[in-house]
């Protein structure tokens, strides 16, 4: 197993409040990680490290490492910019632009500064095909995002996340919003993606944490409680409160 | 459980099952006042759509007047015995009283009941008759004699007050003949004017010659005055023979119409060396002679009217070259036949002119319109007079009948074309956008265009909200986006004190404090954002090589705080260079650079002033609203574009801004709606002058500012006052117009973006 992500020793503090501890954990590379956990856990937060996106909350202070491809991502002279193009996100509610489909997935090339219409045009399409809505939009490519409907949204946005082409791609509870059909076609996308993408998923849905991850980490009041293949956790937990949380005892 | 509660038993209702604490008489009481509540809101909304629609109904009212056409109601016709065809006519103020010149002398006539008093002989008449006269309206004219003789002459009307009732009485004074032509041929069209050096009388006596006589009276300190009467011949250079005179009342210009259509101006402000002007075709069609001339109240436009009907006013007006010409200014609907009648109102620059087959016109000569048109009964008009006070009409035929309309017709200044489009005043050289209500003088011109207050209006607004609005949305944008929350916390309340401020306070700064501050920097003003721009990016480009632990002991977004000594510092260096700059290169005045060079002249209340000072008013409004927009774009899109790579600046560029939109154009709107209703400001810190133009030295006059300063000064009921009320509804339209398109608009984008 080749780590893509490596933690360790992570620990981060909402002012006085600890929301993660000490998490070490190798996410590896072209697989599906799933974090999974009661709500406030911690597993977004921990998710939202990976991008540096709690960057804009204030009074957060994080300690420990976290290496993306090596890459110390805490480094203060690191690009954030160039961290975030490298690991994508895509969030709990989706949230296309106000823009035309087109424009919501050109959205990332044009601020990295491509500019070529064709180059564009060829993106975009690639996107749209990777994220398998191409065939749905092609004929209303200039029309208002706004007017899909929620699981085609939530593919545009992964569309437009696969755009600027990373390495790495969040996901935040994808298909909390959507209905059985469309989270389906969520989660076939998800197993079609991982050839190319080291993805990290994080799931209140314990069932589709089982059917598209490869590895699940259970997280339970900021702490790592266990952390093994999916198959192995699911079915033969090694600690006590992992099984009775997949079992549903609590949660 | 608690006691009042039930449970439901199979198949039992659910209203039976309500809990008993919620009593019957709760729940209508509750009904009620939710019934009590919706009746007051929808009265509320409903009392002030009422109100703002009475305010409309109430200045639409005074306005209606000015659109309303002129109209004329025939009076009593009355006939009366005369021995010969009237010459000229005049009546008097309260239009009782008549007076007809025939081949007799002077008749008083009374319209009311018909009854004439009988003619005061004129002096020495002797056997000759009388066969022309000069206009009466101006009071003082001159009759002509069948034996080369004229007669000044002046009709009076005195009124007294016996027994509290009016009384009008007629009475002519009359001078000594002056002979004009020693020839004694019939002085058939004379001119007469009274000048400050004494009469000045012409007069056709032959087909193209003309005798002028000036008597200038000189007062010696004992004994009489003494006149000393000198007479000359002119001969014109004219085809046809003469056919109508008429003599300005300062004596300056003589106009001869002839036969064959022209008019030839004779320049008599060098009395002893007349001048004679190339003749001007006048008439309008080959064939038709002038058959009317006359003058307008103020004696500077003269009316022409021709043997085929036609009516044009023309001016003297000074060319380039420095010459005079005559130029016609309009042409007023036609007479079906020769124009034989005129008569100038003494109130305005009205006049009527009458047909020999007995159609009389009342005609502005300031807009060129033809206001109204009225037939005599009987057949032709010999004379026409127009009453005084502008409210009547007297035309008289050759049989001494004599037909009288009362006539409404309060504005006749005010046109479509008068109030927006370019008007040629008299005096002027071409059409413009005028707006002068008042002159000093009697037969002062009114000028009621709204063109030059709405262009101040738009001026105004215009350098307000090229200050206010990069800096309102620049402030919101950093505000919303980068401030650090505690410090937004402190400023937002700030700036919304800002609005609070009453406008007359900031009129009053802004005209006695900062604009003599102003004209002091000008130019480093203007140098201020050469030099700031370069020194704040400098700046931020220096922070960039602020080593990483450094920055980081700065709390985020605390940073700007070091630009505060930044921007001090080059608003006192562009002042440094701005005063070196005007020594330098603007030769030590920027004032006289600005005339010498561009050829604009500084006004200390100027556009500058108000820019800062409105742009002070609109700022927090935009502010306010645009900030509030911006907050509030949900958080799930700012952290959709970040977590592809977007810095925070695109981020707000491409994704915060558009999103907003709705938010901040109404913002923008709404600003520009208080700036164009904003009256203090631009009444304290502008010269008020109704000048056109963009420069951002001079000042201008804004619609409010305009009902502000003339309103108490305006007759009610007259034009100026009704003019201001139309001023004040365009104000209304104009606000009433941006505040709806701004609703469509952010309607729109809110439809656009909602589903966010």
């Amino acid at each position: 197993m080749e780590p893509m992500i490596e933690i360790r020793k992570l620990t981060l503090k909402y002012g006085e409040k600890v929301a993660i501890e000490d998490i070490s954990l190798d996410i590896p590379k072209n697989q599906v990680t799933a974090f999974i956990g009661p709500s406030g856990c911690g597993k977004s937060t921990l998710l939202r490290c990976l991008n540096r996106l709690n960057d804009l909350i204030d009074d957060v202070s994080i300690s420990g490492t976290i290496r993306i491809g090596g890459i110390d991502i805490n480094d203060p002279s690191l690009d954030v910019t160039e961290l975030r193009k490298r690991v994508g996100m895509v969030f709990q509610k989706s949230n296309p632009f106000p823009k035309t489909i087109y424009d919501n997935v050109a959205f990332g090339p044009r601020i990295l500064g491509l500019s070529g219409r064709s180059d564009l045009n060829g993106l975009v399409e690639h996107s749209l095909r990777a994220a398998a809505l191409w065939d749905e939009v092609s004929d209303r490519l200039h029309t208002s995002a706004l007017s899909l409907s929620g699981g085609q949204q939530q593919r545009l946005c992964i569309a437009r996340a696969l755009a600027v082409d990373p390495e790495v791609l969040l996901m935040d509870e994808p298909c909390s919003a959507l209905d059985p059909i469309a989270t389906a076609k969520i989660e076939e996308l998800i197993a079609d993606l991982k050839t190319r993408y080291t993805i990290v998923i994080v799931t209140h849905n314990m069932q589709q944490a089982a059917r598209v991850s490869d590895y699940t980490a259970f997280l339970y009041l900021g702490r790592l409680v266990e952390y093994d293949l999916t198959k192995q956790l699911f079915v033969k937990p090694s600690k006590k409160q992992t099984e009775d949380y997949i079992t549903g005892r609590f949660g | 459980m608690a006691d009042g509660t039930k449970f439901l038993a199979p198949g039992e209702s659910y209203d039976t099952a309500r809990p008993r604490a919620v009593s019957r008489e709760r729940v209508g009481r509750r009904r009620l006042i939710d019934q009590v509540a919706r009746r007051l809101v929808t009265l509320g909304g409903v009392t002030i759509i009422a109100s703002i629609l009475a305010i409309l109904v109430v200045i639409s009212a005074e306005v209606y007047p000015l659109i309303k056409p002129a109209t004329a109601s025939p009076e009593r016709t009355i006939t009366a015995g005369l021995d010969s065809t009237p010459l000229a006519a005049a009546v008097d103020e309260y239009r009782e009283i008549a007076a007809l010149v025939t081949a007799s002398g002077v008749h008083f006539v009374s319209i009311t009941d018909g009854t004439e008093s009988p003619a005061t002989p004129l002096n020495g008449l002797n056997s000759a008759r009388v066969v022309g006269a000069s206009p009466l309206g101006s009071g003082s004219f001159v009759l002509g004699l069948s034996d080369g003789r004229v007669i000044p002459a002046e009709v009076k009307f005195p009124v007294s007050f016996p027994d509290g009732r009016r009384r009008v009485d007629a009475e002519l004074a009359m001078q000594d003949p002056i002979t004009v032509d020693p020839e004694r041929h019939p002085i058939t069209r004379p001119a007469y004017a009274s000048t400050p050096n004494g009469p000045v009388i012409a007069a056709a006596v032959s087909s193209k010659e003309l005798t002028l006589v000036t008597v200038t009276e000189t007062k010696p300190l004992i004994g009489s005055p003494v006149k000393q009467e000198s007479c000359q011949r002119i001969s014109l250079p004219v085809d046809g023979e003469i056919t109508a005179l008429a003599l300005d009342g300062r004596g300056e210009d003589l106009f001869a119409g002839t036969s064959s259509g022209q008019v030839a101006r004779v320049d008599l402000r060098d009395p002893n060396s007349p001048k004679i002007a190339e003749p001007v075709d006048a008439a309008g069609r080959v064939g038709t002679g002038v058959s009317a001339l006359g003058f307008l109240n103020g004696d500077r436009t003269l009316v022409v009217g021709s043997s085929s009907g036609a009516v044009s006013s023309w001016q003297v007006l000074q060319t380039a070259g420095g010459d005079r010409r005559l130029v016609k200014i309009h042409d007023f609907a036609p007479h079906a036949d020769a124009v034989v009648g005129f008569a100038s109102s003494r109130r305005d620059k009205g006049f009527v002119t009458a047909d020999a087959s007995g159609v009389v016109h009342l005609h502005y000569g300031t807009t060129g319109q033809t206001l109204l048109t009225v037939k005599t009964e009987g057949d032709g008009v010999t004379a026409v007079a127009f009453a005084p006070k502008a409210d009547g009409i007297i035309a008289v035929n050759a049989a001494g009948r004599l037909s009288h309309w009362t006539v409404r017709n309060p504005h006749p200044e005010i046109t479509w074309k008068s109030l927006f489009g370019k008007v040629w005043y008299e005096g002027y050289a071409a059409p413009a956008y005028v707006w002068q209500s008042t002159g000093g003088t009697d037969d002062f011109e009114a000028k009621f265009s709204l063109v030059p207050l709405i262009y101040g209006t738009l001026k105004g607004t215009f350098y307000a909200l090229l200050l206010a609005i990069p800096l309102a949305l620049l402030g919101a944008l950093y505000a919303s986006q980068f401030m650090h929350p505690t410090l937004k916390g402190i400023l937002k309340p700030t700036i919304e004190i800002m609005a609070a401020l009453p406008s007359v306070v900031l009129g009053f700064l802004a005209g006695l404090w900062l604009a003599p501050l102003v004209e002091q920097v000008v130019p480093g003003l203007f140098l201020m954002p050469l030099v700031l721009t370069p020194l704040i990016l400098g700046g931020v480009y220096c922070w960039r090589f602020v080593p990483p632990a450094l920055r980081k002991r700065l709390r985020h977004g605390t940073e700007i705080a070091l630009l505060i000594p930044i921007v001090l510092f080059g608003a006192w260096l562009s002042f440094r260079l701005g005063g070196l700059v005007e020594r330098v290169l603007l030769s030590g005045d920027y004032r006289t650079w600005l005339l010498n060079v561009l050829g604009l002249t500084y006004d200390q209340r100027n556009s500058l002033v108000v820019g800062f000072a409105m742009g002070f008013a609109v700022i927090p409004i935009i502010f306010t609203i645009a900030e509030d927009s911006l907050a509030n774009v949900p958080q799930h899109l700012i952290a959709g574009s970040l977590a592809l790579g977007a810095t925070r600046w695109q981020t707000a560029i491409r994704i915060v801004l558009p999103t907003a939109s709705s938010g901040i154009f109404s913002g923008i709107m709404i600003g520009f709606g208080r700036a164009v209703g904003e009256t203090m400001i631009v009444l304290m810190a502008t010269g008020n002058t109704p000048v056109m133009n963009w420069s951002i030295f001079s000042g201008f006059r804004a619609l409010s500012a305009n009902i502000a300063v003339e309103l108490p000064e305006a007759p009610e009921g007259g034009t100026l006052f009704r003019v201001l009320f139309l001023a004040a509804l365009l104000l209304f339209a104009m606000t009433f117009v941006v505040n709806t398109a701004a609703e469509i608009v952010r309607l729109r984008l809110r439809r656009k973006y909602q589903q966010l």
